[in-house]
């Protein structure tokens, strides 16, 4: 990250063809300070109100956590990484556990893979429903932002009775879950939310994903094919938007999804409209699954798993070894790759963020050709979250 | 997965996945870590050659460029993670270099994954790999301008120093003030 104008000085000393400006058009700097873009910067050279070309610019959010996760011990990088995504930060822990527990070996008990899978569900429809928030916002219908606002803040609420914290959680960690859940009342709470969100559902079709005004500004902008998306690495619903059915949850089972019945939503059209469906579809698909984990119910037995290691959590140390660990989060795949050399730290942690694929490159390609004002919907609609491609 | 476990075998779809690359790449090595994770060594300037095979092999999408720094071996490893929707596989392809700055060279591969672009730009800004025929590997990516060629996820690099040192942070018992004390 640079100032812009530094950046700009510098590309052009470097010879490269950055923005060349002749009468017609003009350079417009679009961010960090904007709230479309979340902390992100992205140089637009405009003709007129087209934009001819798009230079992202990303760093304003860079924390080095991944250097700071070297110097810690195994457990307190818990509540370091999940700051890598703001939206669903269970996303982070998840990824990080799983790898940790693939490195020791442990198989998890059931309830605890019961919890994780809850609380991962319960993170993914938290998350959406912030995106409709943001959606909404963008295209200018305040009132159902400010429902899914007020909906998600339910979620929160049920989050802090099961962890203590309502956005950061602190509470997937190796073996297991940090604590049990409170008590049973706490699980029919879950089940009336989940069936309140279900119930306001209707309400959104009515007021955003079937306005006329949604076409209208979404249908056939910011467009790519099955062959593009894939070359350029893009996962998640932008990827099920172009026709590819890739879900992780699917392709690569973990937890107790393999015994779980959903849909994965595909759309062929690949513009912003079919992105935004294929996620309202998947809220949809998403409340379904926590209607059949509450089904199902928590399990019988510990909450974690029963090994003296975690007895002494300072002195928690892993074998030497690697493991690379994924889950589908609203943004796509989330992976983690964590290296350890058998001490009391991980060698090395690396968090592959979904957004650092369709945040930069597909960014750049898909805002060329766009107005002014679909800018802020098509970032919408990639559902670009700027944390996870500075880490 | 369990039994084949007990058996001390591994899964054979794996297996076949890797035989069927290996026959046409001899100068890899391979080997299938569990189920549906399999990982390949690869000499550093065979690595164009091996990612164009995984590409025809299925491999559609490249996850992400790792790079892990092994300063006793004297070498970076990196780590090309690759997933494969239609074998739903996930493959770690291996390569070491030397991890000197001058040295530490790569052949670009994104003319084959173009989003090798970005991951390429990013192990560059953190480790100094330098990756011949990327156009933007000198485009300022994450970090500062005053930040340029430290490569701060490099193991020898004193963040602590550092940090005090940008940000004027002196110990009360320093008297030199020009050595930072950690």
């Amino acid at each position: 990250m640079v100032s812009q104008s530094e950046l700009v000085k510098e590309a052009r000393e470097n010879g490269m063809d950055l923005l060349p400006l002749d009468k017609d058009t003009y350079e417009l700097f679009f961010g960090p300070q904007h709230m479309a873009t979340e902390n992100f910067s992205i140089i637009l050279k405009m003709d007129g109100h087209r934009v001819v070309k798009a230079i992202a610019n990303p760093g304003f959010l860079h924390r080095g956590f991944e250097k700071l996760a070297e110097l810690r011990p195994w457990h307190t990088n818990i509540a370091l990484l999940l700051r890598i995504c703001v939206p669903e930060p269970d996303v982070p822990e998840a990824i990080y556990s799983m790898a940790v527990d693939e490195i020791i070996g442990w198989e998890l008990p059931e309830r605890a893979q019961w919890i994780r899978t809850t609380v991962l569900e319960m993170a993914r429809v938290s998350a959406y429903l912030f995106w409709i928030m943001g959606l909404s916002f963008k295209l200018g219908v305040y009132t159902a932002g400010q429902w899914a606002a007020a909906y998600r803040e339910r979620l929160m609420a049920l989050f802090e009775q099961l962890t203590g914290a309502r956005v950061y959680h602190i509470y997937t960690i190796p073996g297991g879950v940090r604590r049990d859940i409170p008590n049973d009342a706490w699980l029919r709470r879950l089940r009336d939310t989940v069936e309140y969100i279900k119930g306001k559902l209707p309400d959104f079709d009515h007021l955003v994903f079937e306005n006329y005004i949604t076409f209208r500004r979404m249908e056939g902008i910011g467009v790519m094919d099955k062959k593009f998306a894939l070359a350029e690495g893009v996962t998640g619903p932008n990827i099920r938007a172009t026709g590819v059915p890739y879900d992780v949850r699917r392709a690569d089972p973990y937890l107790l999804y393999p015994e779980l019945d959903f849909e994965i939503p595909v759309l062929e059209d690949g513009d912003a409209l079919a992105r935004a469906l294929v996620r309202r579809y998947e809220l949809e698909q998403d409340l379904y699954i926590l209607e059949q984990l509450l089904e199902m119910g928590p399990p019988d037995g510990p909450y974690k798993v029963q090994d003296p290691k975690l007895k002494n959590l300072p002195r928690f140390k892993v074998p030497a070894g690697d493991a690379f660990a994924h889950v589908e989060s609203t943004k796509g795949d989330f992976g983690a790759y964590v290296v350890s050399d058998g001490r009391n730290k991980p060698y090395r942690v690396q968090i592959r963020g979904p957004s650092i694929a369709h945040g930069i490159r597909v960014l750049e390609q898909l805002l060329v050709g766009a107005r002014i004002a679909d800018v802020p919907v098509i970032l919408m609609s990639l559902d670009n979250c700027p944390p996870d491609i500075d880490r | 997965m369990a039994d084949e476990q007990e058996k001390g075998g591994v899964s054979m779809r794996e297996q076949a996945i890797i035989d069927g690359i290996l026959t046409e790449a001899p100068y890899a090595e391979g080997k299938v870590r569990r189920e549906r994770r399999v990982e390949f060594k690869v000499p550093a300037d065979r690595i164009r050659d091996f990612l164009k095979l995984l590409r025809e092999k299925g491999f559609e999408l490249m996850l992400q460029i790792t790079v892990v720094d092994w300063p006793k071996d004297g070498e970076y490893e990196l780590v090309y993670q690759m997933w494969s929707i239609e074998h739903r596989t996930h493959a770690m392809v291996r390569t070491r270099i030397p991890r000197e700055l001058d040295k530490a060279r790569m052949p670009t591969v994104r003319d084959i994954y173009p989003v090798a672009e970005t991951y390429e730009r990013d192990a560059h800004d953190f480790f100094g790999v330098y990756f011949e025929g990327n156009e933007k590997m000198e485009m300022p990516w994450i970090l500062d301008d005053t930040e340029q060629g430290l490569f701060p996820y490099r193991k020898d690099f004193d963040m602590l120093a550092y940090v005090k040192k940008k940000y004027m942070i002196l110990d009360r018992f320093d008297e030199n003030k020009d050595n930072y004390v950690i």
